[in-house]
């Protein structure tokens, strides 16, 4: 292998522990790099992630008390803050290990184990680089969403280096999904299976039957995907999924309960929950998930108004049945705050703001409050600050305010 | 207070303190570094963190042994080019091999893969060298052929044997080396292809004469 210059590559140090981020930082500078940045908490990484692109990412997958290393990965991955053609080395302890291989979808490019030497650290980093130069083609055709181009890159990489051949499958099948064609991939995911076992290869078969619309044969692998790795919890979202299409709610809900008992700080999972909880006139339990919802938002890359929007929409919900308690009171007033504080420059948002606190507050007999509020919204509409109210919602309120 | 299980403890402390080892290899990095080269406590820091690595390593060994008894670890298989696989397990074991100027070094055909879990097995090539390092004369071979439906890796060394070691089996401070087997056997019988198993086998080595450990692990015959 070729002595890597690693001196053009910018890397990013993510560990909370303080003596191993001096070590691994020195290891770094003693290889060659010169551009070194440092994060010792996930909410730090994803702000450097934002600012600025990374060539090698090197992430503990302990990182204290906030999120782990390999939610952080999750979320820069799927809200594409990293690209493709950069390098993520995970550094694990025996002990996370499971937890790490049991997400399928969102693998780091390698995985090293502590403690580990300058020289392993060194020959493991200038592999995953080799392989990356590699798949250079590939993944700057991934990167730009260009799926055809990603399949035809993969199959000339599997040609020229046959110990590629895995990843470049998984790229293919993948990317055949994304082109919609379903039955080429799932023969593909077949073909994988036919001569080795791969958990990706189990999961794009699933995938394959789910979007052909075969769901009994996608449950099936699904749960064959769960028998097999009880910690891949992406398999409980997908069944969850099936049994939306099978039009049996509560089923779904259930499976999500029990998805997020094994992995509660998947923020997009608690939506989800919150969304079919609220369908099916749960608000009780829709509110318990936008509440974990709201508060996984805040170090998330999903920080978005929806999240708090629909915390006020299902406590309003519960309102319509009974008037609410004062610690729900409080949670509604804390979450109201943090769209004031951030997201109220939008008037879709106003609207929808001002129609759950009025809601809450004719609900708690006081339409005096609401009735204030409510000429609030009127007159921000007439600034153009905020959407109209439509006529039933005015209808509405002005019964409950007359009344 | 409720009662647990004496494993669990055992292994939970196993763990805390292989972290602690881990904070001594680091530290220990430190000092290797800011001693010079010609400095006469350079071979003692060597020996130190060679012992050390050693210990991490068995202490990770029976982090697995626990798993697997307990039926508490999930296979990882991934399919690996040997020839690479082989080559880290080489370069991560070298400096044990050379502190006891050992000669360390693999074979196998340069296209031939293997599926199976890479961290299991680097467990147990890292127990079966450390083993082999005990007992060969002058060098070590990792070598990895396919038999049928299998995949062979052989840690093979130039000392006395199995035989043996066999009749010393009364040597009480010894007695590690049966925890190793054990734990070569359990982690090759967690890896099953179409209801077969994996399995070990003590055996002489054809080519330095001495022990030769070998570890069967079962294939899925391409087409």
């Amino acid at each position: 292998m070729a002595q890597q210059d690693f001196s053009k590559k910018k890397a990013l140090l993510i560990e909370d522990m303080a003596e191993a981020r001096i070590m691994q930082r020195k290891m770094l500078t003693d290889f060659g790099f010169t551009s070194i940045d440092i994060a010792m908490k996930a909410e730090t990484a994803i702000d450097l992630l934002r600012s600025r692109s990374f060539d090698v990412i090197l992430s503990d997958y302990n990182l204290g008390n906030g999120k782990d290393g390999q939610q952080l990965l999750e979320e820069v991955r799927h809200s594409r803050l990293i690209p493709h053609t950069a390098t993520y080395l995970m550094v694990t302890a025996e002990t996370s290990i499971e937890m790490v291989m049991g997400a399928i979808e969102y693998q780091p490019d390698g995985y090293i184990t502590k403690p580990f030497s300058q020289a392993v650290l060194q020959r493991r980093l200038g592999k995953l680089l080799e392989t990356k130069e590699r798949l250079y083609k590939v993944n700057v055709a991934l990167d730009s969403n260009n799926f055809e181009e990603a399949i035809s890159a993969a199959k000339q990489v599997m040609e020229k280096y046959p110990s590629l051949i895995g990843k470049c499958e998984r790229v293919i099948g993948e990317s055949l999904l994304e082109i919609k064609e379903y039955k080429k991939a799932l023969s593909l995911f077949n073909k994988t299976l036919k001569s080795r076992k791969m958990p990706w290869a189990l999961f794009g078969k699933a995938k394959s039957y789910f979007y052909m619309g075969e769901l009994e044969k996608a449950e099936k692998n699904f749960r064959q995907l769960m028998l097999d790795n009880r910690f891949f919890v992406s398999a409980y979202d997908w069944l969850a999924k099936i049994q939306i299409a099978q039009d049996k709610p509560e089923e779904a809900q259930a499976t999500l309960v029990e998805a997020i008992g094994r992995s509660p700080k998947n923020i997009l999972r608690q939506m989800e929950l919150g969304k079919i909880s609220l369908s099916m006139n749960d608000p009780l339990t829709a509110e318990m998930a936008y509440r974990r919802a709201v508060f996984l938002a805040k170090y998330s890359c999903y920080n978005t108004a929806e999240v708090y929007l629909k915390h006020l929409e299902s406590l309003a919900r519960i309102s319509d049945s009974e008037s609410l308690l004062p610690r729900q009171k409080d949670n509604f007033d804390s979450t109201l705050k943090k769209i004031h504080e951030s997201f109220f420059d939008d008037p879709d948002i106003k609207a929808k703001t001002y129609s759950y606190e009025i809601d809450v507050y004719i609900a708690g007999k006081d339409p005096l409050t609401a009735k204030q509020i409510f000429e609030a919204w009127l007159s921000e509409v007439q600034s153009g600050g905020a959407t109209a109210p439509t006529k039933e919602q005015s209808a509405l309120y002005n019964k409950a305010f007359g009344g | 207070m409720k009662k647990m299980n004496i494993s669990t403890i055992l292994a939970s402390a196993i763990h805390e303190s292989k972290n602690q080892v881990g904070t001594l290899l680091y530290q220990l990095q430190g000092l290797k570094e800011s001693t010079g080269s010609n400095d006469p406590n350079q071979n003692k820091i060597v020996l130190i963190e060679e012992s050390l690595k050693k210990l991490n390593d068995e202490w990770v060994e029976y982090l697995y042994l626990y798993r697997l008894a307990s039926d508490g670890y999930n296979l990882h298989v991934d399919t690996f080019l040997i020839d690479e696989f082989l080559d880290d397990q080489v370069f991560a074991l070298q400096p044990s091999a050379t502190a006891k100027k050992l000669q360390l070094d693999y074979a196998c055909d340069t296209s031939l893969t293997g599926t199976f879990d890479e961290r299991l097995m680097t467990a147990v090539v890292g127990t079966a060298v450390y083993n082999a390092l005990r007992f060969a004369e002058s060098r070590i071979i990792i070598r990895a052929e396919q038999e049928e439906a299998f995949l062979v890796i052989s840690i093979e060394d130039d000392g006395k044997g199995f035989m043996l070691e066999d009749d010393q089996a009364d040597d009480l401070f010894e007695a590690n080396t049966g925890l190793g087997l054990y734990f070569a056997e359990l982690s090759a019988s967690a890896h099953v292809v179409n209801n077969l198993s994996g399995f070990i086998k003590k055996d002489t080595s054809i080519a330095l004469g001495g022990a030769s450990l070998k570890v069967y692990l079962p294939q899925s015959i391409k087409d």
